[in-house]
């Protein structure tokens, strides 16, 4: 089943002593900045469009659509932003990017700049990642170093400066706006949309938010061509392969790399991660980070990717793949999930600030033994006046997992209810 | 003009407009708190929430600008159910202290649930609870109530010009302070209570004095400056409580300063004067009417008279007098005084960046127009004066000549006075004001004249009429 | 303001990185990592000069630090132990590490002990689900835990 496929990024995922000189020998690099700044812009966005590549950050809109949004003339000035902000619970493919490969980054978001017309960018990385922080930074300089950055980039017109912003503790500014936000110095609230951030993004500039994995994708694009990249990607729509980060009740937890939709959950749980920890049987799979709806054990026989998910009703999302054994309480797994987001929740608009909370404290009783048969009923109705009514779709993030949680393991919950104890306790 | 259809009715509309306003124009109310037309839009209370053709979600109104064609529902059972979970999350919260919150009566919040919200509660969880917050002489908070729509944190920011008012914390914690319980600075504070859509933000001096049912509401001008802010004023049983701003798009949109919000508290003051008064001696002592205009006619008459009129005064008031005095006191010369340094409107000017004018009285301009010129020293000769004012006008200082006075005067102001005869304040006249743009404005009697005070026409038919034979007091 | 409580190094600091940013304001979230660098956590005196800095209220300061949980607005321990207790780490036993913790030192979460040398917090998620349970400590990560890799870590702790 898991035969030998081409894999992109994960080979490279070894600790460097030297991670530029690792970058210019083993990766070819900035062989495609080179290339791609002697393209035209229009160029660059038709190879992107071609290579099927989609936002590796959780929403999966296509790359090259969305730099195409980008207008070609603007007063203001135009900005790249990375979201490094990595905070979706179960995913950590991004931290191994840029902990192991700093360079394909930069290198990535010179080609990004160049086509969108960008002559400033940043890297919003989350403020735990204090060591890659430092990685980024020190790479940074290197590329300042060696004209890979800044002025005059490997001897062109392109003017290009990069800056690591640290964020501080706070999962929504994964959201862009949020995150435009905490860049500009202000709480890290999402903003309404209209304006995009194509539009009016970064200190009022268009401006392109793309994730770590997404722009560590484009020098392969560029050094191979969209089209190669697109046929890496065993589904419609979805080109290039994709880091999967499987964790919790597996026996080998990790990154994995496999071609985008070449792979079931699965084939990815028993096949490539060994199969669940102790030999257990498997209770439930969270496929896309912690917002995305629960599957049961019955339902893994599904393609790992956007389409197929969003199918049977939940998501790829950032490819989280969470994996819980059957002795484990799922209504105590539900209510830390709900705590994360009423933690989480910016307090912005009232759905998310109220509703987060008052779920929190349903499932907190019901997991306590002191919950009561209406209890469920309300929980569903409050999920659903959070879904969809919410600023940004941090209300979703919470309301999704609430319902499949109560909808798929009701029993689970009214045995909390009627034994006023949790059964597994 | 562009149109849409919002509940199977065409509105036209201003390319731009969001359509809550849209919707107004066309007849219908959208619910909402956070949005305020003088404020950013944020979209945070999720109350406007509307049905969009060919929109799957339902879209925020305050946020949404309508287009050529717009299908919109306000009232579909999607939209009603929207709203009511909407009020269930903003009152699970919320304290049910409406019957001794001041805002009772005039609260968005208690509005809307009573259209919008459910009769029973279904929240059984503890409520959020925190300790009030003193902001300084203007502003009570009471975070209890607050329902996190920040139109006090961005009336800071956006109108008063300082990030004073801010939300700390996050989520469900976010509690919306001055930090360390600092005073708030702005001079604009009072706009903090009128914005706030439930009891979180209320006036001290207002707190627990009144149910607002229970005022009547005179829509009048503020006579604090020459911009001539629109305001109310709102009164029971003749005393004034508050005076709170009315929107007025090309003078002071939806604001009023502190100082002219608070203005009004001279009106009720225990140190006004409401008897005519006489020196007799060294002291001053009430007396009536016939007397104290005899007193004052023979203190005048025959000298050469310098009369000073408040720019505090009315147009109509102004005119009469201008046409009272050839007749009457032909040996005088007439000016106007209001604020120390601005002796015309070329001195006058903004004194801020938001609404205050350098001026603090509120017609030096129409004054102006009339021909009266700025006073500032007494013509030599001078052996009296007649001063005229409202309750705004800066006395100047007049040294020892006689004095006679009409008009809003305080027990220390009069000390040398010869004779007092009470007038009436702003709020218990009718009559014009020109601002400092030449806008002509009413103002509006809104309680009655305490004690002996008369209008200045009165008093000057009086005099007019009175008989007197010289040398006879 | 008086005299200056933030080092010269705060300001040659902040003076590097002012060009790359359009705003001063921008400046807020690395000028209160580095003020917190220097303190441990961000006294309010030092948001306050913080403010003087960037040149904004110093209300906003503060609406902004507290907004973020890394910005620690009351002092912390010497060692500022942060136990991600989110999803996989929770699948992987990190309710038990934060219990040995918690009694070990006898403090509760959020708390630091008296001599002041542990602090100690749940966090959300760290990133570190492949390698659950994880501890951020300070600045450093430590992963795979279990309760006697937690002891050795600690025991090895001045």
């Amino acid at each position: 089943m898991s035969a030998q496929s081409e894999t992109l990024f994960i080979q490279h995922f070894k600790p460097s002593a030297k991670p530029l000189d690792y970058y210019l020998k083993s990766m070819s690099g900035y062989q495609m900045a080179k290339k791609a700044l002697a393209m035209s812009q229009d160029d660059i966005i038709a190879e992107v469009k071609k290579s099927n590549l989609r936002g590796r950050g959780g929403a999966g809109f296509p790359t090259g659509m969305k730099w195409g949004f980008i207008p070609k003339q603007s007063k203001k000035p135009k900005y790249l932003v990375c979201n490094a902000d990595e905070s979706e619970p179960g995913t950590f493919k991004d931290r191994d990017i840029m902990r192991y490969t700093p360079h394909l980054l930069i290198e990535g978001m010179v080609i990004a700049a160049h086509a969108i017309g960008a002559n400033s960018g940043f890297i919003y990385i989350r403020g735990e990642y204090v060591v890659e922080a430092k990685i980024l930074e020190k790479a940074i300089e290197e590329a300042y170093a060696d004209h890979y950055l800044g002025k005059n980039i490997l001897g062109t017109e392109f003017h290009f400066d990069l800056t690591v912003h640290r964020g501080a503790g706070a999962y929504i500014c994964g959201e862009e706006t949020a995150l435009l936000n905490s860049l500009e110095g202000k709480r890290g609230e999402p903003r309404v949309k209209p304006p995009f951030p194509a539009q009016a993004g970064a200190f009022g500039g268009p401006t392109i938010v793309n994730n770590v994995e997404t722009l560590a994708a484009i020098p392969f694009i560029m050094s191979r061509g969209g089209e190669w990249f697109s046929k890496l990607g065993k589904i419609e729509k979805s080109g290039g392969t994709r880091l999967f980060c499987v964790s919790g009740h597996v026996k080998k937890p990790g990154v994995y790399e496999l071609p985008a939709g070449s792979v079931t959950l699965r084939q990815l749980i028993y096949d490539h991660c060994g199969g669940i920890l102790g030999d257990k049987k498997l209770k439930a799979v969270i496929p896309g980070g912690s917002s995305a709806p629960v599957l049961t054990a019955d339902e893994i026989d599904v393609i790992v990717d956007i389409e197929p998910l969003m199918k049977i009703g939940t998501m790829l999302g950032s490819a989280g793949i969470l994996v819980v054994s059957e002795d484990y309480c799922v209504v105590k797994l539900i209510k830390r999930i709900t705590k994360f987001y009423a933690h989480e929740s910016c307090g912005q608009c009232t759905p998310c600030r109220e509703g987060c909370k008052w779920m929190e404290d349903i499932l907190e009783r019901i997991e306590h033994g002191h919950g009561r048969e209406q209890d469920l009923g309300l929980l569903l109705e409050i999920a659903d006046n959070i879904n969809g009514k919410t600023l940004c779709a941090l209300g979703d993030a919470a309301a999704g997992p609430v319902t499949s949680f109560v909808k798929k393991f009701r029993a689970d919950f009214e045995a909390h209810i009627r034994g006023g104890k949790c059964p597994n306790a | 003009m562009p149109k849409c259809i919002i509940d199977g009715r065409e509105v036209e509309f201003t390319p731009g407009q969001n359509l809550i306003e849209v919707a107004k124009k066309g007849g219908v109310a959208i619910p909402f708190f956070c949005y305020h037309p003088g404020l950013t839009v944020v979209a945070q209370c999720r109350m406007c929430a509307v049905e969009i053709e060919k929109m799957p979600k339902l879209q925020t109104a305050c946020s949404t600008p309508a287009t050529e064609g717009m299908v919109v529902k306000t009232k579909s059972p999607r939209v009603l159910q929207a709203q009511s979970s909407t009020m269930e999350f903003l009152l699970i919260n919320h304290p049910l202290d409406c019957p001794i919150c001041d805002k009772s009566g005039e609260c968005d919040l208690q509005d809307n649930s009573f259209k919008h919200g459910d009769a029973y509660s279904r929240y059984t969880e503890e409520r959020r609870t925190y300790l009030d917050l003193d902001m300084g002489p203007v502003i009570k908070k009471n975070m209890n109530r607050c329902i996190h729509c920040t139109r006090c944190i961005r009336f800071g920011d956006e109108i008063a010009g300082i990030h004073e008012m801010v939300a700390v914390k996050r989520g469900n914690n976010t509690e919306i302070v001055t930090i360390d319980g600092k005073q708030l600075q702005t001079e604009y504070a009072g706009n903090y209570a009128d914005i706030c859509p439930t009891g979180s933000l209320t006036l001290k001096e207002f707190r627990f004095k009144k149910r607002v049912w229970m005022l009547r509401k005179t829509p009048t001008v503020c006579e604090g400056c020459s911009r001539g802010c629109n305001m109310e004023i709102q009164q029971d049983a003749n005393v004034i409580y508050r005076c709170l701003p009315r929107e007025n798009m090309a003078i002071n949109k939806y604001w009023l300063c502190d100082e002219g919000r608070f203005n009004f508290t001279y009106v009720n003051s225990k140190e006004r004067i409401i008897s005519p008064m006489l020196k007799e001696k060294e002291n001053l002592s009430d007396a009536d009417w016939g007397t104290s205009i005899d007193l004052a006619k023979k203190a005048l008459e025959g000298k050469k008279v310098a009369v000073l009129v408040g720019s505090d005064m009315t147009q109509e008031e102004a005119a009469l007098l201008l046409q009272f005095l050839p007749k009457h006191l032909p040996n005088s010369e007439v000016f106007h005084f209001g604020t120390p340094g601005v002796l015309s409107t070329k001195d006058d000017g903004h004194a801020d960046k938001i609404l205050k004018m350098k001026s603090k009285t509120a017609n030096l301009n129409g004054l102006e127009k009339l021909g009266i010129q700025g006073y500032s020293k007494l013509p030599t000769g001078t052996n009296a004066v007649f001063v005229i004012r409202g309750g705004r006008a800066v006395l100047p200082d007049l040294g020892k000549v006689t004095t006679v006075g009409y008009g809003v005067f305080m027990k220390p102001q009069i000390d040398r006075f010869a004779a007092i005869l009470p007038g009436v304040s702003f709020a218990e006249k009718d009559g014009t004001i020109v601002n400092f743009e030449g806008r002509e404005q009413k103002i509006r009697r809104s309680i009655v004249p305490p004690g002996k005070c008369k209008s200045l026409s009165e008093v000057l038919m009086m005099w007019a009429n009175r008989k007197v034979a010289s040398g006879a007091a | 303001m008086g005299t200056k409580i933030l080092s010269n190094k705060f300001y040659s600091q902040m003076e590097k990185l002012e060009p790359r940013y359009p705003t001063k304001v921008a400046l807020l979230l690395p000028a209160l990592h580095a003020a917190q660098d220097e303190f441990g956590w961000l006294p309010p005196e030092v948001m306050d000069e913080v403010a003087v800095y960037i040149g904004i209220h110093p209300a906003q300061v503060r609406e902004v630090a507290s907004f973020y949980t890394m910005y620690n607005l009351k002092p912390v321990g010497k060692y500022h132990l942060r136990f991600c207790t989110n999803v996989a780490c929770c699948l992987r036993g990190s309710d038990e590490l934060v219990e040995h913790c918690e009694k070990k030192f006898g403090i509760k979460c959020g708390e630091t002990t008296k001599d002041r040398k542990f602090t100690l917090m749940e966090e959300e998620c760290l990133g570190s689900c492949g390698t659950a349970p994880a501890l951020m400590m300070n600045d450093d990560y430590y992963e795979n835990l279990d309760i006697p890799k937690l002891d050795q870590l600690l025991e090895r702790l001045e």
